[in-house]
């Protein structure tokens, strides 16, 4: 019982929740850039949240499947077609024997989630089916999904109707503020510094990777040439010598010696999962009180 | 001690804002304690240098209780006498072959190729932290007659074993990886094995002395010479 991968686009990985209690080896988290797309599908499908889903990044993926299932696609706005036929992503599809699902091109957004009934059947490494392939980890083989690849699942009767109500689906633009707590080193920034930062745009670079987003505009300037190495928490911004921030995500190194100003909202980093290159990144203070409860006014949503 | 806001769901405590050996103890001492109390709230924590960084179950801790419940548990902290620590040994060919910087560090400290390697295989070292790459350990001290500082820019590719300097800091490359270290040798020793089940055999709390072997052993071992 599995699907097999007709096509695997440039870009697809199979991810989960990430991979923890390996981050003092040096091993990093990984895991899907955006989890509010990756938790929508599982709440859909009455999954667990930590099963496994596929991250798409770029169009074109197809799949065949050999028996009964149901699969859910959420994040990115995309042209899904089964058996040639149009449908609506952010909710559930049931799956006979044979049938082809095709996602073809992105419309808004940049990452589409493909989730099956109870997740795919691949044994995890290291407590994740997380792939992170400059470790080799996760995935069928620490790589991503390639053509003819077999995606292994339960077979499931069970008829599931589900959609995600219209008023919660994102609409992904162009613009996105982030909410960031000064955290880290931002002693070490003047409050010029802050000033700058909190009242600038910056423009997102074609450096933004499941790694981290590196980000062009107003220089800030750290007092600080460098730091000891820390651990880097998800979200984390990094100030190198050029003054342009890097925004820490995923697949991020786990510890580094550069003056890092704040955190990013781990909530806000997975709307920017969905950005695209050139869009326009704010910054806007938030104090640890109102972000805890924004995390947990999230994660109550699929609790 | 000082414990600051790290992210919405963890924190760094930082224990000194200099590297020392005292302060490595106290930071390998406060890791080895945050994680015998096996609380499942406690979802990563990663000690470095003079630092640990926690990530919490925020519907368990909020900012406020985390650092509470940390001053407590880490206020008491004891040194550890670390004296009964296995050394772990590992066999390393210091050959021009693989050791492509060994005659510029010889040169520079003005010593022989012969006395780098002497230095270099003849202390214990401490591990201080672990990162860059999965079981990329960063030890010390270096002895100062060999310290030498990284490459102006560094090498597109190093090869997975490489044993390698950079001022007080000695490591081996897990994998081939870019790199801007000084290179003295190489050896067979995994360090990032994912058929064991720690996935490295080196934590924060080894000791690691390098062993100087022949060519004939290194390759016996499996060991390649190319660079």
């Amino acid at each position: 019982m599995s699907f097999k991968v007709i096509k695997a686009g440039i870009f697809t990985t199979l991810q989960d929740r990430g991979r923890f209690s390996f981050t003092h080896l040096g091993v990093t988290n990984s895991g899907v850039m955006d989890e509010y797309a990756t938790l929508a599908a599982h709440k859909l499908l009455n999954n667990n949240l930590n099963d496994n889903i596929l991250e798409i990044t770029f169009s074109n993926v197809e799949l065949q499947s050999n028996e009964n299932t149901t699969i859910c696609i959420t994040g990115a706005i995309c042209e899904l077609y089964i058996n040639d036929k149009l449908k609506k992503t952010w909710q559930t599809h049931t799956i006979h024997k044979d049938d082809n699902i095709k996602v073809g091109k992105i419309l808004e957004g940049q990452r589409v989630y493909l989730a099956v009934k109870n997740g795919f059947n691949i044994p995890k490494e290291f407590g994740s089916n997380s792939t992170t392939i400059k470790e080799s980890l996760g995935g069928i083989s620490g790589t991503q999904i390639k053509n003819d690849d077999i995606l292994p699942y339960i077979k499931n009767d069970e008829i599931i109707t589900n959609r995600w109500k219209e008023k919660y689906i994102p609409s992904y633009t162009n613009e996105l503020t982030l909410r960031v707590l000064l955290s880290y080193q931002e002693d070490s920034f003047d409050s010029e510094e802050k000033e700058k930062f909190f009242n600038s745009t910056y423009t997102i670079t074609p450096d933004f990777n499941r790694m981290a987003c590196k980000l062009k505009g107003q220089i800030i300037k750290s007092s600080l040439e460098g730091i000891i190495s820390e651990a880097i928490s998800f979200g984390s911004i990094q100030i190198p010598k050029d003054g342009q921030p890097i925004i820490l995500l995923k697949e991020r190194q786990t510890i580094g010696g550069y003056p890092k100003i704040g955190s990013v909202l781990s909530i806000d980093c997975f709307k920017l999962a969905q950005m695209k290159i050139g869009s326009i990144i704010r910054f806007e203070e938030v104090n640890i009180v109102n972000a805890q409860e924004k995390l947990k006014d999230f994660y109550s949503i699929f609790n | 001690m000082n414990i600051k806001i790290a992210s919405v769901d963890s924190v760094i405590i930082y224990f000194s804002d200099v590297i020392s050996k005292k302060t490595s103890q106290k930071v390998k001492s406060a890791y080895k304690l945050l994680k015998a109390l096996e609380n499942e709230s406690l979802i990563e924590i990663v000690p470095s240098y003079t630092s640990i960084v926690i990530t919490y179950d925020i519907f368990m801790y909020n900012y406020e209780k985390i650092q509470v419940f940390l001053q407590s548990v880490l206020k008491d902290l004891k040194i550890e006498n670390e004296g009964e620590l296995e050394v772990i040994n590992i066999d390393v060919y210091y050959g021009e072959e693989v050791g492509i910087d060994l005659q510029r560090v010889a040169n520079k400290a003005n010593i022989s190729i012969e006395e780098v390697i002497q230095i270099h295989s003849s202390k214990t070292y401490d591990v201080f932290a672990i990162g860059f790459l999965p079981g990329f350990a960063y030890m010390a001290e270096v002895d100062e007659r060999i310290v030498t500082s990284r490459l102006e820019s560094p090498r597109k590719k190093i090869p997975k074993g490489s044993v390698a300097i950079a001022d007080t800091q000695t490591a081996i490359y897990p994998q081939n990886s870019p790199g801007g270290w000084n290179i003295l040798g190489k050896t067979t020793f995994e360090l990032f094995d994912k058929t064991l089940e720690s996935l490295s055999p080196i934590t924060i709390e080894s000791k690691i002395k390098f062993n100087p072997i022949s060519k004939e052993v290194f390759l016996k071992q499996g060991g390649v010479l190319e660079f």
